[in-house]
């Protein structure tokens, strides 16, 4: 846990960098310092062994003058050598014994009359005793031999005194007398006192320190049981170069060697000083500094650690609070800003981004509520919308003349597309499929405005095409938007099956039945909402029995599978086929439904991208309704033809009947309508027909004229000024026209191809008087 | 037959057609004929009754041939009047407002009452009242 924090991992880093940084030049150091430290310890070294060599040369000095001293006193006189020897050793403590030896028969051996030997006892005494009555004879021994050989006095090699138990060397020096050798004096000094006076030099410890004679034999040395013995041969290989100093392996250790020649004597005093003990002294303080060292950085990582968490301290509070932020807590207290350093800013800042984020929540969950307020609207808009259109299925429920079904599925909640149907006076039925560009709200508002303008206006309009005229004039006015929409719309005579199409840019619709199926070559007009003087030519037909409509919305025909296929209207009118062959064995299923399930398995996995509309009329009556007379004539445009029909007509409706009030009006309404086409109609070309198409309705008389003249519009006819008295008139004309427009109950004008179309209704009443 | 005529009384002064059946574009012209008979024998401030008691149907075509027979009357500083037409002749005088109605009369005797009137007033000395 301490390690997760930044102030400890911070500290350790500082610590363990200067950790390595002092170790580093603390190794440095050491290889500077080494090497004149050991320069220092062998200077010492040297010094020392000198040192040694000059205390050792000063004593023996002594020795060897007094021996020198006796010599040449005793030569000329050889009877007084007993005394002198004997208070020579009384007056030199260092010496151990002191002879005089004579050289056997010779003159001053006569003289003296003895070879006398003064050596000191154990206890201190002195005590003599004459050479010559020693058992064996002294002049052959090797000692009186050389020491006869060396006419400048020479110290001897180590022997064993077997007398005195005790290793010994003796120094001789040859008396002479007249240039001749008389004897020797011959001074013996104990080993112990080379000994004691080595010890006399106080060494450092560690250090050794030992004599050793030109046999390489030890004379003196710390380790006492080394004494007299001989020396190893590569220390005695070293000793023989000529360098002061040498280096080796001296029982299992690296050792220094300085050696010194002791002057007067093939002697070499050396100091073996152990190469440990010279580093040694560099490593204590080479320890003493990485001790300090430590204790620095401990000290120094403790003082890192404290300040680093007392100024990272707010971080960690910080950190906690980033935590709370994330479980979503936002009221707590910040750390106090002490510096404006990047911790005060830092903590100023996640001040700041608290308040913001809390505003910035509150935002979110008014927009959430907003949202939720306006999935809840949609819902709503959805419910109205579906309460715009009327059911799926309508059955014409006076005389099953036929069946309409028809599905309206939003690709989003709400959608544009839009199907319509209702009953319109006089045994209309109207329907209608429409498709409002674009989709989702702005759809749906315009597709309501469409709906609800089409059934507003339907009443007022003669046909489907009038119908289109009239919304479209009212969807113009102030579309800024541009929106438009396209529609089928089609006024069916239910007690006939006479059928009037028009279409506002819509997409043909499909017929079959009698035939397979196929498209109805529908003309189409601009769509609805973008040019107000836009008008729309109507198809006119017949519905034979069996005979189903299909009309739809694009959503059907460009529905896309995974693969980017279009449903297409091949597909479309194949599919049709396929079910209306189905249909004839199990009975007559609902086409809507059947289309909308099959083109949802086409588009499986990739979505309805689009909105559906679809409806479908089935005509199933063959005939009219029994007691509906009916006139259906065409015939040249003249006079006498004209009063024939009118002749007919009026027993048409007499048979029919109906009252004469009524006959009178339709008479004068038909009259007026088609003289008037026989006197101003004229064609340029072929014979003028007038068609008229009578029915008898519940309530209403129907009338239909088409005449194939020159355009003639009877509603766009100015009234014609009424004074209160005809004869006040220049003109006469209008007249006509005027009571035409008073007598009719309806009247609606068309013109297409086929020439002018107009459509008349004149209520009836059967009831109840008359209505005027 | 469509339209049937009779005049009775004949005379410069006052005269009587009597109309019968249907006043329309294609009997207008019997009428325009047989008015002309009547017309070219009127006197100067005479009266043109019209008896419309038989006449079942009128067309524009009939209400211009009527208009006509009373411009020419007008021009003679005649009278044209018309008794009792039927509701549904009526109506269509109504829709056009093809004559004053003080010049429709229901029958024959509120006709013979007018007419008194005018030529007490103009014995009188008064006005001639339109």
């Amino acid at each position: 846990m301490p390690l997760r924090s930044l102030a400890w991992r911070l500290a350790l880093w500082v610590l363990a960098g200067a950790t390595l940084v002092f170790v580093a030049s603390g190794y440095a150091l050491f290889r500077m310092v080494g090497h004149p430290l050991l320069e220092q310890a062998q200077r010492e070294a040297g010094a020392l062994a000198s040192q040694g060599s000059s205390l050792v040369q000063e004593r023996l000095d002594d020795i060897t003058n007094t021996s020198r001293v006796l010599a040449s006193v005793i030569g000329p006189r050889p009877l007084d050598a007993a005394p002198l020897i004997h208070d020579a050793l009384a007056g030199n403590a260092d010496i151990a014994s002191l002879a005089a030896a004579f050289v056997p028969a010779s003159t001053a051996a006569q003289e003296a009359g003895q070879s006398p030997f003064v050596s000191r006892q154990s206890d201190g005494t002195l005590a003599q005793r004459d050479l010559f009555k020693d058992p064996q004879p002294y002049w052959t021994a090797a000692w009186f031999q050389q020491g006869v050989a060396c006419t400048q006095g020479c110290w001897h090699p180590v022997f064993w005194s077997q007398s005195r138990h005790r290793l010994l060397v003796s120094y001789s020096a040859p008396m002479l007398v007249d240039g001749k050798i008389i004897g020797v004096i011959n001074a013996d000094i104990t080993l112990d006192w080379l000994q004691g006076v080595l010890s006399s030099m106080h060494l450092p410890v560690g250090t050794h320190a030992f004599v050793i004679d030109q046999q390489g034999s030890y004379l003196a040395n710390d380790a006492i049981d080394q004494v007299g013995h001989k020396a190893d041969a590569a220390l005695l290989n070293q000793l023989s170069a000529p360098a002061s100093e040498h280096r080796l392996t001296l029982q299992g250790e690296r050792t220094w060697i300085y050696d010194q020649p002791i002057q007067g004597t093939h002697w070499k005093l050396v100091v073996a000083v152990p190469e440990a003990l010279i580093y040694a002294q560099v490593r204590h303080a080479f320890m003493s500094v990485l001790v300090l060292g430590a204790l620095t950085l401990l000290l120094l990582g403790l003082i890192v650690m404290i300040t680093i968490r007392r100024t990272l301290m707010p971080l960690g509070v910080l950190a906690e609070r980033a935590e709370l932020v994330a479980r979503g807590a936002l009221d707590f207290a910040l750390p106090r800003i002490r510096h404006c350093d990047e911790i005060g800013r830092l903590t100023h800042a996640f001040d700041r981004m608290r308040l913001e984020l809390a505003t910035h929540l509150e935002e979110l969950t008014r927009v959430a509520q907003e949202q939720a307020r306006l999935a809840s609207e949609l819902d709503i808009a959805q419910q109205i919308q579906t309460a715009l259109l009327p059911g799926p299925h309508y059955l014409d429920a006076r005389c099953h003349n036929f069946e309409l079904f028809a599905v309206l599925k939003p690709a989003r909640t709400v959608g544009g597309d839009l199907y319509s149907y209702f009953m319109l006076p006089n045994q209309r039925f109207c329907f209608m499929v429409g498709d409002v560009a674009d989709k989702g709200i702005p759809a749906a508002l315009f597709m309501a405005r469409t709906i609800t303008l089409a059934k507003a206006m339907a009443s007022r309009a003669q046909s489907p095409q009038q119908l289109l005229q009239l919304i479209n004039e009212e969807l113009c006015r102030n579309n800024e938007s541009c929106m438009f929409v396209t529609l089928l719309c089609g006024f069916l005579d239910v007690a006939t099956g006479q059928m009037t199409l028009a279409s506002a840019g819509h997409d043909p619709p499909a017929l079959w039945g009698n035939h397979a199926p196929r498209w109805l070559p529908v003309v189409s007009g601009p769509a609805l909402g973008l040019d107000e003087d836009a008008s729309f030519p109507a198809m006119r037909m017949r519905l034979k029995p069996g005979d189903t409509l299909l009309a739809y919305t694009d959503g059907v025909t460009e529905a896309a599978n995974k693969a980017m296929e279009q449903y297409g209207g091949d597909r479309l009118l194949a599919r049709l086929g396929q079910f209306h062959d189905a249909g004839d064995e199990t009975g007559h299923g609902d086409p809507a439904k059947f289309l909308v399930e099959d083109v949802e398995a086409f588009s499986t996995g990739h979505g309805q991208s689009d909105d559906i509309a679809l409806l479908a009329l089935r005509w199933n009556h063959a005939g009219l309704d029994k007691g509906t007379p009916m006139l259906d004539l065409v015939f040249p445009a003249s006079l006498e033809k004209v009063f024939e029909t009118l002749d007919l007509c009026e027993e048409t409706l007499r048979e029919a009947g109906l009252r004469s009030d009524v006959r009178a009006d339709v008479r004068l309404v038909l009259e007026e309508l088609m003289v008037n086409m026989v006197h101003h109609g004229h064609r340029t070309a072929g014979e003028g027909m007038i068609g008229l198409r009578m029915t008898v309705v519940k309530e209403a008389v129907l009338a239909e004229l088409n005449h194939n003249g020159a355009p003639f519009d009877p509603l766009q006819l100015e009234s014609p000024t009424l004074t209160g008295d005809l004869a006040d008139r220049d003109d006469d004309g209008g007249l006509g026209i005027h009571l035409v427009r008073a007598m009719s109950s309806e009247l609606n004008y068309t013109h297409d191809e086929d020439g002018n179309h107009l459509q008349l209704r004149f209520a009836h009443p059967t009831e109840h008087g008359h209505g005027t | 037959m469509a339209l049937n005529l009779r005049i009775d009384p004949l005379g410069p002064e006052r005269s009587t057609l009597y109309l019968e059946g249907r006043l329309d574009a294609m009997s207008f012209g019997d009428f325009d004929k047989e008015a002309d008979k009547v017309l070219e024998q009127m006197a100067d401030g005479s009266t043109l009754v019209l008896d419309l008691s038989a006449l079942d149907y009128i067309s524009s075509a009939g209400l211009r041939s009527i208009a006509k027979a009373r411009k020419t009357m007008r021009a003679r500083d005649g009278h044209t009047l018309l008794v009792n037409p039927q509701v549904q002749v009526r109506k269509v005088f109504d829709i056009v407002k093809a004559v004053p109605v003080k010049e429709i009369f229901e029958n024959v005797r509120e006709l013979d009452d007018y007419l008194d009137r005018i030529q007490r007033r103009v014995l009188d000395g008064g006005d001639e009242v339109e």
